[in-house]
């Protein structure tokens, strides 16, 4: 029973990172239709500027909790302000052009790895515990400061789930997803919502570093990693499918921690990898894709 | 204001012989392949910077001599990424379109094992701080290791693990699914084994791993009584740790390639106190020699970090090819290969030589001391410094 658990909450803290990550994949092909390989970008550059600005903070004299938040906030509006500035001068000029805005894209993000290796350094670093304490949930133990940050992930996550299927914007989101000519025709101004729809996804890998960097080791090239697994998560949940990169999130994260468990981490990727040759293979649109 | 005027044209005239001096002196590019990101950043970065301090400190004293010419040393570093297609990408850089024809400093057994394929091929001289024995021997007389490798670094250091935990009855080893880690494996095995110790289970993981959760719950769930993370880099050493120690285990930790106790101690916080390692020495400590001190202190002010032991590797190889080509009389690599074990020559750890053949089939390791560390309190104490019994031999003269 205790192994079943710790594999549940194993699942759950890996998981909650990469459902906000492969959210805002998902949120940008289904809007703008173009796949963003700079994606893991955004979320380096936040948790690389929290790490930077927290301990500049603290030597400023502000506490550790508060110099966290406004790290957050500023990082957040950094990378904002880099998403729109990608956007305005790339992406806006390639919607639609899948071989296009997958070369920009792997531009981007070559030319921002660079640009991070040398402005940060490639050293790793290491925030100081914001919440210290383990605790343990049917014999099952977690550090305090992964459950709330787990619980802050889960909550973001079910709040652009809820703003996508209840609001006025999340609904002209859906309708330029599905099909963006009909949506004009119903007045929704495309070019808007397509660029707003970047933004959030922008957003919410920020969030996503944020989240992540008071307990990982961060380095310039720490979205890659979390790229790759963002990606496996919405083939498998369907390209621009908000319910199927959830779902696809939380299988890869399954996989991870129970793989990983009975197995070993190698063969839990390596099994990540066939499930997504099956999926394509059984259901090239994704588990909860359109064709 | 006559007097002044002849100073300055003195002045300007011992100018002009300085540079012109200086000037004829012809540039020798050094190259290294190592990681200078992710991870492993460290090793390649402290690595650049102390060859770099080993060219200035050969340029100073009046660089290479040789035939009668004197040279200067270059050091030209790339980003391997700690990976075998970076690494073949940067051995194409390095000897092909820069011409290189040293290799001081290369780390990771995966993309040296690119760049010997080429060094060889090319007739360059490789330096290497990869661990994988498979990667010395007579098939590959051009390739020197200047660090200590599992040969030299396990047995003496499980052996002193045992000794001081003798209830240590079985073990759980992690290591990268790379060759580094997989020559390793083979070797921790064999010597846990020998000394009596249960392997429980030996898994792999990518590099570049973030999230460790799953196997810390399975090495945790194993309940050993040591857990050895073989190749780990200090980074990932430090969250494997950290994740373990949540999940309650508290037994004896092993880390054999644990190079920077520094950085795994920022990041594994009380978590690595009572670590083993068996490649970190206290290059500030008594056993330290005081080029390794200055050494040290250089590099903390340069990069934030101590010396480790991947590190000065580089330093050492500037050393040993300096005194290689002045022996040998002979910029050819071939040459300076075959004269390299027979001399004697000064490293940062005093007066060594190149052996191993014993264990190799040739004389192609740098012989240096066996080091025993342990993390205690935040702090890395040094508990052994053993000379090797064939460097004592050879010092002896015999």
């Amino acid at each position: 029973m205790e192994t079943y658990v710790q594999l549940l909450l194993n699942s759950l803290q890996i998981g909650a990172v990469y459902v906000l990550f492969s959210l805002g994949l998902t949120l940008i092909f289904g809007v703008m239709r173009i796949v963003n390989f700079a994606h893991g970008e955004y979320f380096s550059l936040a948790a690389l500027l929290i790490a930077v600005a927290v301990p500049w903070f603290v030597g400023l004299g502000a506490p550790l909790g508060v110099a966290f938040v406004v790290a957050c906030v500023a990082a957040l509006g950094a990378v904002l302000g880099l998403g729109k500035l990608m956007y305005d001068f790339g992406f806006r000029r390639f919607q639609r052009d899948m071989i296009g805005s997958f070369v920009l894209s792997i531009g981007f993000a070559l030319l921002l790895q660079g640009v991070f290796i040398e402005v940060f350094t490639p050293a790793s670093r290491k925030l100081p515990t914001l919440v210290s304490g383990n605790v343990h949930i049917l014999g099952a133990g977690i550090t305090l400061q992964r459950l709330v940050l787990c619980g802050v992930a889960l909550l973001v996550a079910g709040a652009v789930y809820w703003s996508i299927v209840s609001t006025r914007l999340g609904t002209a989101l859906r309708a330029v997803a599905e099909d963006h000519e009909a949506a004009m025709l119903q007045g929704i101004a495309y070019q808007r919502i397509a660029m707003i729809g970047f933004l959030i996804g922008t957003a919410l890998a920020a969030v996503a570093g944020a989240l992540l960097a008071p307990v990982a080791v961060i380095s310039p090239t720490i979205g890659s990693a979390y790229l790759i697994k963002g990606f496996i998560a919405v083939v498998i949940g369907g390209l621009g499918s908000i319910p199927g990169a959830i779902v696809g999130s939380l299988l890869i994260a399954v996989i991870e921690s129970v793989g990983g468990y009975y197995f070993d981490p190698s063969i839990a990727t390596i099994a990540m990898f066939v499930i997504v040759m099956v999926v394509l293979l059984v259901r090239p649109a994704g588990i909860a894709g359109h064709a | 204001m006559k007097h002044i005027g002849k100073t300055l044209v003195a002045c300007a005239g011992l100018l002009a012989l300085t540079v012109g001096a200086a000037s004829a002196q012809e540039t020798i590019k050094l190259g290294i392949s190592a990681p200078m990101s992710g991870a492993a950043a460290i090793w390649g970065l402290g690595m650049q910077w102390l060859a770099q301090e080993a060219a200035k400190s050969v340029n100073e004293s009046g660089g290479v001599k040789v035939g009668g010419k004197s040279y200067r040393f270059e050091i030209v570093a790339y980003d391997n990424k700690y990976n075998a297609a970076e690494g073949t990408k940067v051995a194409q850089t390095l000897l092909n379109r820069d011409g290189i024809r040293y290799i001081i400093g290369s780390v990771g057994t995966a993309p040296v094992m690119a760049l010997q394929s080429l060094s060889e091929r090319k007739g360059a001289l490789l330096f290497t701080t990869a661990w994988g024995a498979s990667i010395k021997g007579p098939k590959f007389p051009l390739t020197f290791t200047e660090i200590n490798t599992p040969a030299e670094v396990i047995p003496p250091l499980y052996g002193y693990v045992k000794q001081q935990h003798p209830d240590i009855k079985t073990v759980a080893i992690l290591n990268p699914n790379d060759a580094t880690g997989k020559e390793t494996e083979v070797v921790s095995r064999r010597i846990w084994e020998s000394l009596g110790v249960k392997v429980v289970a030996s898994d792999w993981y990518e590099r570049g791993t973030t999230e460790f959760q799953p196997i810390a719950a399975k090495m945790a769930g194993l309940k050993p009584d040591a857990i050895d993370l073989g190749t780990a880099p200090p980074g990932d050493s430090g969250v494997i740790f950290k994740e373990i120690k949540v999940l309650g285990w508290n037994g004896v930790k092993v880390v054999p390639a644990g190079t920077s106790a520094e950085s795994m101690i920022k990041i594994g916080g009380d978590s690595v106190d009572g670590v083993y390692m068996g490649l970190s020495a206290d290059f500030d400590g008594p056993q330290a020699t005081e080029v390794q001190r200055r050494l040290n202190k250089g590099l903390r002010a340069a990069v934030g970090e101590p010396i480790n032991i991947v590190q000065i590797g580089g330093y050492d190889a500037v050393m040993a090819l300096k005194a290689g080509m002045e022996a040998a009389n002979s910029l050819e690599p071939t040459a300076i290969a075959a004269v390299l074990p027979t001399i004697m020559f000064e490293v940062s750890y005093g007066k060594t030589t190149f052996g191993g053949k014993d264990t190799y089939g040739s004389p192609q390791h740098m012989l240096l001391p066996a080091i025993v560390s342990q993390v205690k309190s935040g702090k890395l104490i040094e508990l052994q410094r053993a000379v090797p019994a064939e460097l004592t031999r050879r010092l002896a003269g015999k």
